[in-house]
């Protein structure tokens, strides 16, 4: 049972970005995705692997320099992936 | 922008300011609600640049306020405008190039014009497989009176060639680093449409988060085409090219198996909306008394009027008319009306129907696209009727 476990958390591990390059990856955002525009529009979308390497393009194209682009596409996909349920947008406080 | 030179100072000063938000907005959680100056409490996608919803049960009244009215921004909003400092550049295939003054578009004859507005995305987050892009729901939509003078007119008066079969637009806004500009344009047939407008106001308002002083009217058609903030308008020969043209905003001319990637020779520019109708009342998984239910909605059609809307209060088994109460119009919403009793307490569908004047009737699935545009699925609340105490 032990060995069943160990060789099912390697197997996690190896599928799964590990939380540094995650937190690499939250790094990144906060840099590169800031300057422009700000988060909620990537916190309330759910895209493939795919999706969001072809966002990371777009991006690039619009004069986006990346510094750990690969931990910023980890990090979208295991929080923002389309496997994850999606979070309805709340209101805005009244500016009136 | 006018001249390279003031895009390049414009977009360092945009960045810089965008910066100087960039650094407040890291000291607090970057999902906190935020206020949106003249706005109300709307769905926020996002407020830098502005990407508000707004909640259905808001939108009751024929004419939709500008406090509750959706916004869609591509790019930051540009510095405030002072608007008799503000100038429209026209150029290309015209007799009389130059500039123009809101004074000058004052000076021609004024036209009201109601007309519904809808972001083309407007129902994205309803597609599956999920698109990229902002998740509207059903409320990216609103319905206004727009007025200022014709296009046509404006046209005319610094004498358009007639061989120029296109119109480009281009807004004060402008993208950060190599963002592209926003740039649209439109055949010159519907340029020259009585009711495509250069918008002095709308409901009697200017506000600059809708594109005033000057916005760009195009009823009928997609959002995007309404640009705004208007700066330059140019008669060319050809279709624009600009990403907002091509590859944005463009429309599968075959459907595609739901996923599929776009096969970017068969995409078309979107000209024109589907007929559609949405429920505002009673709001969605709500409670209802038992007794008489309200259902109350509206719907639209692009360039046509809406015909029949029909109302189903058992998941499309049996379908009625509902009283429409609004005048039939092209290019505005109807409001329609059915005062229904439930005959017995429990969960209920209601589901409603558009059809309009050339006879398009809302689809159950609406053809699914790399970009989620143009929603039009027949529109579903449910409602559960309690006991009687």
């Amino acid at each position: 049972m032990k060995m069943i476990c160990a060789g099912l958390a390697l197997a996690i591990m190896a599928f799964a970005a590990d939380q540094a390059t995650i937190d690499r990856g939250h790094k990144e955002e906060q840099r590169t995705c800031l300057p422009c525009h700000s988060l909620r529009l990537i916190h309330s979308q759910r895209l493939s692997r795919a999706a969001w390497t072809k966002e990371l393009d777009k991006m690039a194209g619009w004069g986006t320099k990346y510094q750990d682009r690969d931990a910023l596409l980890e990090y979208l996909v295991a929080t923002y992936g389309d496997d994850k349920p999606a979070i309805p947008a709340g209101l805005s406080l009244n500016g009136k | 922008m006018v001249t390279c030179e003031a895009m390049r100072t414009n977009r360092r000063e945009l960045f810089a300011a965008a910066l100087g938000i960039a650094a407040a907005a890291q000291s607090r959680g970057a999902d906190d609600p935020v206020a949106i100056p003249g706005k109300r409490p709307l769905i926020l996608h996002n407020d830098r640049p502005e990407d508000l919803e707004t909640p259905v049960n808001l939108l009751q009244s024929y004419l939709t306020p500008v406090d509750s009215f959706f916004v869609r921004q591509h790019l930051l909003r540009p510095s405030p405008i002072e608007p008799e400092a503000h100038r429209i550049t026209v150029n290309g295939m015209v007799g009389k190039p130059g500039q123009l003054s809101l004074a000058d578009l004052r000076k021609l004859p004024q036209f009201t014009v109601p007309a519904t507005l809808e972001c083309t995305g407007n129902g994205r987050g309803f597609y599956s497989p999920k698109v990229p892009g902002i998740q509207w729901g059903r409320g990216a939509v609103g319905n206004a009176e727009w007025r200022g003078p014709r296009l046509g007119d404006v046209l005319k008066l610094v004498g358009a060639d007639p061989k120029a079969a296109f119109v480009e637009f281009d807004g004060a806004d402008a993208g950060l680093m190599s963002t592209p500009d926003f740039v649209r344009s439109m055949p010159m047939k519907k340029a020259m449409h009585p009711a495509t407008l250069l918008a002095l106001t709308m409901n009697g308002e200017s506000p600059q988060i809708h594109g005033f002083p000057v916005r760009l009217i195009v009823p009928g058609w997609d959002g995007t085409s309404w640009v705004k903030w208007v700066t330059r308008i140019s008669a060319a020969p050809e279709e624009g090219k600009g990403f907002f043209m091509n590859p944005g905003y463009r429309y599968p001319k075959y459907a595609l198996p739901p996923g599929t990637p776009a096969r970017p020779a068969e995409l078309e520019v979107i000209e024109g909306m589907p007929v559609k109708s949405t429920i505002t009342a009673p709001e969605d998984q709500s409670k209802a008394p038992a007794g008489a239910v309200a259902i109350r909605g509206f719907a639209w059609a692009g360039e046509q009027a809406v015909e029949r809307v029909e109302v189903s209060t058992d998941g499309g088994s049996k379908w009625r008319d509902a009283e429409l109460v609004s005048p039939k119009l092209p290019f505005a919403w109807r409001q329609f009306r059915l005062d229904w009793k439930p005959p017995e307490p429990g969960f209920y569908t209601i589901l409603s129907r558009a059809t309009d004047t050339a006879g398009r009737v809302q689809p159950f699935v609406p053809a699914w696209n790399p970009s989620g545009y143009l929603w039009n699925g027949i529109d579903r609340v449910g409602v559960t009727v309690e006991k009687t105490a």
